[in-house]
Order: C-alpha cells, then sequence, then structure tokens
C-alpha cells in the first residue's frame, strides 16, 4: 500500500473497550475503577421505553444519584445547559451515557461543563481544553455512531439555529461497554441505517486525505464485520453473535475516522439532516456508492481496499477495476439488507437538494474529501444522481 | 528577495503588502468578514520568551491590519488560533497543512469551524502568502 514517503499523522485513541452479552451490568466497577462514585445517567425517553436503562440502574444501585431522560434525537446547547446544572446540583463525579450518537454527544457536553463550568456556546472550537475533562462511561444502543470513542461532539445552538462543532482529546469517552444485548431490539430499518452510518465512517476514512494505515487497518476489519453480519441481524435481531461483531465494527470505523476523518458523504448527509430531516445513517447510506463514483478517479486506491474487504477484489484486477467493484458491491449490499436506495423514496425533494447542496460547501467534513469540491453544481449533481 | 526577521511588525508589514497587492486575494476573499489572531506559545530555548499575539483583519477583500497586539485584543478576535512556536513555523513553511493540525491538536481553533470551512480558500491563499515571504526565524538566526 503507497502511503506518502513523508507520512506523519496522530492516531488518538485511549479509550477502553468492555465487550461482551450483559456487560453492562459491570458499569459499577468499571465506574470505581474510574475511582468515580457519583454518576449521572443520561439517557433518551425511547431507550427507557425499551427498558434498556434499568439494567443499568439496578447495576449502578446508589452510586447513580440522577437521571437524566430529556435528550430529543437532535441534542442542543440549552438540553446541555440544563443537564450539567442538574449534575451539579447531584453533586455527580461522572456521566453515564446509555443511548445513540445525540445521547453520547450530550453526555460529552456535560462532562466539559462539569469540569470546566459556563455554558457549552463558549467551547465551540478546536482542541481548547488544557487537562483531563469528568470521567465518562459509554453505554451505545446503536452500533453506528462510533461516538463512543471519538473527541468531537456536534450539538445545536438553538439560539443560533446551527450546529456547533467541539474537537477535544480531553473529553474523549473513557469506556465504551459495548454489551450486544443493547441494541438486540433495534428494529430492522434502524439496525441497517445505522450499520450503514459505521460502513460509510469506514470508507470514507479510507478515501480521505488523511487516511493512514492504522485507521485504514481499523477500517477494513470493520468493512469485513459490517459486511458479513450487518445482513444477519437485519434478518435475525436476536442473534447477539452478530449483533456484537457489527457493534465492534462500528466502534473501529469510529476509531477510523476519529483520526482520518469523514468526507463528501457526510457533508452530504449532514445537510439533508438539517434541511429535509433524513436520518444520518439512511442520508449515508443512500449516497454512499454515488459519493464513491463521484470520487473515483481520486481513491481508486482506498476504494480497491474496500473492494479487497468485500471480498470482490479478484485476481488480476487492477486498482481502478477493484474500485468499481467495490462500487457495486455497495449497491448490491444495500439491497440486499433491504435499504432505500433514492432519495426520493425518503421524501427528499429539488427544492432540498439545491438547499442541502449549499450547506454542504460549508460542511467540516468536506475538506478531507480526496477529490476538492468547490462548486455547488458538483454536489447537486450527485444528489440528483441518488434522487 | 528581502528576508524579514519573522514575528517581527516588518514580517507582518511584508505579508500585509503582499495580500494587499494579490488580485487573486481579492477576489478569492470578496466574501471573508472578520478578524482573526494567532498567538504563538513562548518557547525561550527557540527564542520566544514571551508569548506572542498577532492581529489580523480582513473585509471583502480587503486587508485592514495586521500586526503585532496584546493579549486582550487578539483574544477578542472573531476567530482565535493559538500553538506552539514550532508549529506555527511548520505552517509557514508550509510543512504541515493548517486545517489538519486543528483536527489533529497541534494548533487550537476558538470560534466557527464551519466558516473557515466555507472560506477554505481564503485561508489558504492568505497562507501560500506567507509562505512565499523569505524568513529568519528566532531560533535559526
Ligand atoms: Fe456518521
Amino acid at each position: 500500500m503507497a502511503y506518502d514517503r513523508d507520512l506523519s499523522f496522530v492516531y488518538f485513541g485511549p479509550t477502553k473497550i468492555v465487550f461482551g452479552a450483559g456487560t453492562a451490568r459491570d458499569v459499577d466497577m468499571e465506574m470505581a475503577g474510574l475511582g468515580c462514585r457519583r454518576a449521572l445517567v443520561v439517557t433518551d425517553p425511547g431507550v427507557m421505553k425499551a427498558g434498556l436503562v434499568e439494567g443499568v440502574l439496578k447495576a449502578l444501585g446508589d452510586r447513580c444519584v440522577g437521571v437524566w431522560s430529556d435528550v430529543p434525537q437532535d441534542t442542543g446547547v440549552g438540553i446541555v445547559n440544563r443537564a450539567a446544572a442538574f449534575a451539579r446540583e447531584k453533586g455527580a463525579d461522572c456521566v453515564v451515557s446509555v443511548g445513540g450518537g445525540s445521547v453520547i454527544d450530550t453526555g460529552k457536553g456535560i462532562c466539559i461543563l462539569l469540569t470546566e463550568g459556563g455554558g457549552l456556546e463558549n467551547f465551540e472550537g478546536i482542541q481548547l481544553l488544557t487537562r483531563p475533562q469528568t470521567p465518562h462511561i459509554v453505554i451505545p444502543t446503536t452500533a453506528g455512531t462510533g461516538s463512543e470513542v471519538t473527541c468531537m461532539a456536534v450539538i445545536l445552538d438553538e439560539r443560533k439555529g446551527q450546529k456547533i462543532l467541539i474537537v477535544e482529546y480531553f473529553n474523549t469517552p473513557r469506556i465504551a461497554i459495548l454489551d450486544p444485548k443493547m441494541t438486540e431490539k433495534l428494529p430492522p430499518l434502524l439496525t441497517v441505517s445505522t450499520g450503514m452510518d459505521a460502513m460509510t465512517h469506514a470508507v470514507e476514512a479510507l478515501q480521505s486525505v488523511q487516511r493512514e494505515p492504522i485507521a485504514d487497518g481499523l477500517a477494513m476489519q470493520a468493512i469485513r464485520l459490517l459486511h458479513r453480519d450487518l445482513p444477519v441481524c437485519a434478518e435475525n435481531g436476536a442473534d447477539l453473535a452478530a449483533r456484537g461483531q457489527t457493534q465492534l465494527a462500528a466502534t473501529m470505523a469510529g476509531w477510523a475516522f476519529g483520526n482520518a476523518m469523514v468526507g463528501l458523504v457526510h457533508a452530504m448527509a449532514h445537510s439533508l439532516g438539517a434541511i429535509a430531516r433524513v436520518p444520518h445513517g439512511i442520508a449515508n447510506g443512500i449516497l454512499l456508492p454515488h459519493v464513491m463514483a463521484f470520487n473515483l478517479d481520486d481513491a481508486a486506491e482506498g476504494y480497491a481496499m474496500v473492494a479487497e474487504a468485500l471480498g470482490v477484489r479478484e485476481r488480476g484486477m487492477d486498482e481502478r477495476e477493484a474500485a468499481e467493484a467495490a462500487i457495486t458491491a455497495i449497491r448490491s449490499f444495500l439491497e440486499r439488507i433491504g435499504h432505500p436506495l433514492r432519495l426520493s423514496e425518503v421524501g427528499v425533494t429539488d427544492e432540498d437538494i439545491a438547499k442541502s447542496a449549499a450547506l454542504s460547501l460549508s460542511d467540516g467534513a468536506i475538506v478531507n474529501n480526496p477529490r476538492p469540491v468547490l462548486d455547488e453544481e458538483e454536489v447537486i449533481a450527485v444528489y440528483r444522481a441518488a434522487f | 528577495m528581502a528576508k524579514y526577521n519573522a514575528m517581527t511588525q516588518e514580517w507582518l508589514d511584508a505579508w500585509k503588502e503582499k495580500i494587499a497587492t494579490s488580485k487573486e486575494y481579492r477576489e478569492i476573499a470578496k466574501n471573508w468578514e472578520g478578524s482573526v489572531s494567532m498567538i504563538v506559545n513562548p518557547d525561550p530555548e527557540k527564542g520566544i520568551p514571551e508569548p506572542i499575539y498577532l492581529f489580523m483583519d480582513f473585509w471583502h477583500g480587503d486587508v485592514l491590519e495586521i500586526a503585532l497586539c496584546d493579549k486582550a485584543k487578539a483574544e477578542s478576535a472573531k476567530f482565535v488560533m493559538s500553538g506552539d512556536y514550532a508549529r506555527w513555523k511548520q505552517v509557514a513553511k508550509k510543512e504541515v497543512d493548517s486545517t489538519k493540525a486543528l483536527m489533529q491538536g497541534k494548533l487550537k481553533l476558538k470560534g466557527d469551524l464551519t466558516y473557515i470551512v466555507r472560506n477554505i480558500k481564503t485561508v489558504n491563499k492568505v497562507i501560500d502568502l506567507l509562505c512565499e515571504i523569505e524568513a529568519i526565524w528566532p531560533d535559526e538566526a
């Protein structure tokens, strides 16, 4: 594999992983290992209703000093500020997040405010903090975001009507507990769409201008596991072995993109989320093969690795042929797992496309795309191809 | 070409002149609004005994100000970037990419990253013009 001879990068991935069915019940021991005694549990109403928090609360016993379950699908600065005030009032010394991306990002925000004080609106920025933040234990209930191991949080500033990005090495979760039982009840569409979010993280890490060998290795294995086990999960959600492998894949893809970053698929999916409320994973899944086709000339090497991981790189294929095979394989994978294939199927309109294209150009992910994107028309063309 | 001592007002004046006379910059930066400051952390062994504060102000293709300043003024900028002397030198010599350096924690940014991304061509152009200036660095003098 060819990397620049003067390759230089930083790889950061300090989160401890605890894996296995039933390990969510070990949360109290893990917490004690961090020297913490008073946990705030952060979650959302859906996760509560699914009964996923009970076991965690039981394990924590009186080490849980409060539960904050008021987290919407897209969390906001106001919510984090209120939750942090509640945590402070209860004297919390650590945060346990039980949920998906929005819950985890809320937990990340609370950790900063418990350490630094003030309101979250003052922390928009990159690597501003100078000391370790409040310990954070994450128990994901989806296998997709990878947020359990990244140092990034995306949180809506309700006053500005705009999402703010907080990137802080010092605020990376200390422990991620990957318990397959926590994803067992996830319905098929949510299973495949969150899985395609993870797949997209891995593919975009492999094509990124910041790709490097450690992230590449993690991304390759994430693709292999998702390719093998996501269809199994879609078919039979109760297959805990397959659930576990997709959780691990999502976490590995999280490390991959947390270091190598994502690209145009994410820029376009973020915009569709903001404008047309298309769920993140679904937007990613639909757009992925189309963006790959757009990037082909500039990312053949990375896509050839995708082909290898998907098992479609045949002997004698050159890099470009392998890259093309990868695109075809992603398309058929989407069909096989019953993922939506077109933006028109999920309610996107012409008007949404025009607005989303403009917004995509200011998304942080776009600077890491292998093919430079500077023109709105190019983005519109990709949306149209996926329409 | 004249050589300038890096991190001095003469060096900043040369940079300002380059930006002000660049037609390309004027075109690329026609939408940019606002100030940027750079904070260079002290590194006594490399000839930087105290922090250095630089303030730059740009407006719709014009460069209004590039000057050494005090801490308070630097912290008042729309975007505040800070980092070690050695990192800034790498940026000014184009040895590292500034956006990568931000994401990897080599530089810090206070402010709205999406604005920077939306105007990444402007940012890159300003840095390119800085790279064109031949400089003598404090630790190389
Ligand atoms: Fe994602």
